[in-house]
């Protein structure tokens, strides 16, 4: 398997992955969803609130707060060896917030809160949480904790994981007569007209949807769309928590883990039967 | 009410967008090159700036008004 990085832009990564198979690129992708742990403010609790907003409104809204996270320094709740349900400082980090409108309508951004752990606070500074009219008070405090993507989707690590086969497109340059009505139905600019030729701008935006196939006058067409089964464009983009190649580092890693623990669970149950 | 964290389809955070974008689509800027280069690609995440509408200005407005009155009052006596 040959893996190629095709763009990387801060949260976003584009792969082109070689020599893999349906099965395997989809484990990894349904993976990334719901194994890869981040954290994010699990509980709340809320001393004084005279907003707008009810107490559970605001504790959604903090939940869904991307938080920056430190994968190797916290462990999951269920796994750390505290074993307790309030949670240590092992795996579960307090954020605090008090603020009070004194001076007309104002708005509580998450820049404001206080974090018990300085690494661990909200991706951006700006996210409005809630608006307070003069005298107003919000006091609370919130518990992050690592969770998975399976029990919430506050704990997903991406907001779009994807993939797609590579496109290939041929065109037949003995019966192409250059029309250009591929060109012109294509939405994502794959072709271009050059002089008496059709040639292939960029393959990548291509979705295959087969337009440019069935505007072609010629019969049978001139162009034609398929794909390499084998090789697949993977498309991640992060919410924020972790940056995509981590996300991807500890998707395989956990695949791998699971894997295994399949292999063995089929071993024992083998030896039980002999 | 208030605009929503995330993408209620996807998951993108757009909270932290919506102040830049209403301020230039006030200014006059069209919405969809505002959203363009605020790097917001999907529609589903488009639509969450396009259509949202801020209520809580309007209800924030009750208590303004009723701040307005008690200083009223407060000058009187």
């Amino acid at each position: 398997m040959e893996i190629e990085v095709l763009e990387k832009v801060d949260m976003n990564m584009r792969l082109l992955i070689r020599g893999a198979d349906v099965p395997f690129i989809n484990a990894l992708r349904r993976t990334v969803i719901t194994e890869v742990p981040c954290m994010a403010i699990d509980e709340v609790v809320i001393i004084e609130n005279s907003s707008v907003l009810q107490d559970e409104t605001i504790a959604h809204r903090l939940g869904l707060i991307p938080l920056k996270t430190d994968l190797d320094g916290y462990n999951l709740p269920e796994e750390c060896p505290c074993k307790s349900e309030f949670g240590c400082n092992l795996c579960r980090v307090s954020l605090t917030l008090d603020v009070e409108s004194k001076e007309g309508t104002r708005t509580v951004y998450s820049g404001e809160f206080i974090s018990e752990n300085p690494d661990i606070v909200p991706v951006s500074d700006k996210i409005p949480i809630v608006k307070l009219a003069k005298e107003q008070k919000l006091k609370l405090e919130a518990y992050a904790r690592l969770g998975k993507g399976k029990k919430h989707a506050k704990w997903q690590p991406v907001s779009m994981c994807t993939y797609k086969f590579l496109p290939q497109i041929r065109i037949d340059s003995k019966r192409c007569d250059a029309c250009g009505k591929c060109v012109e139905v294509c939405s994502r600019k794959v072709l271009v007209k050059a002089g008496d030729r059709i040639e292939i701008r960029d393959l990548m935006p291509c979705t295959l949807c087969q337009d440019c196939v069935d505007v072609c006058p010629q019969n049978p067409p001139a162009v034609d769309v398929s794909w390499d089964e084998n090789t697949f464009i993977l498309n991640l983009e992060s919410a924020g928590a972790l940056p995509p190649e981590r996300i991807m580092s500890e998707a395989v890693k956990i695949l791998d883990k699971q894997l295994k623990e399949f292999v063995r669970q089929i071993k024992v149950k083998k030896s039980e039967k002999s | 009410m208030i605009i929503p964290v995330r993408c209620f389809t996807c998951g993108k955070l757009i909270g932290d967008k919506w102040e830049e974008f209403a301020r230039r689509v006030k200014t006059g800027e069209e919405a969809g090159r505002v959203l363009d280069s605020l790097e917001i690609k999907r529609y589903c995440c488009r639509r969450m700036l396009l259509a949202h509408v801020e209520i809580t200005d309007e209800i924030l407005r009750f208590y303004e008004e009723a701040e307005k009155r008690k200083e009223a009052r407060n000058y009187y006596y």
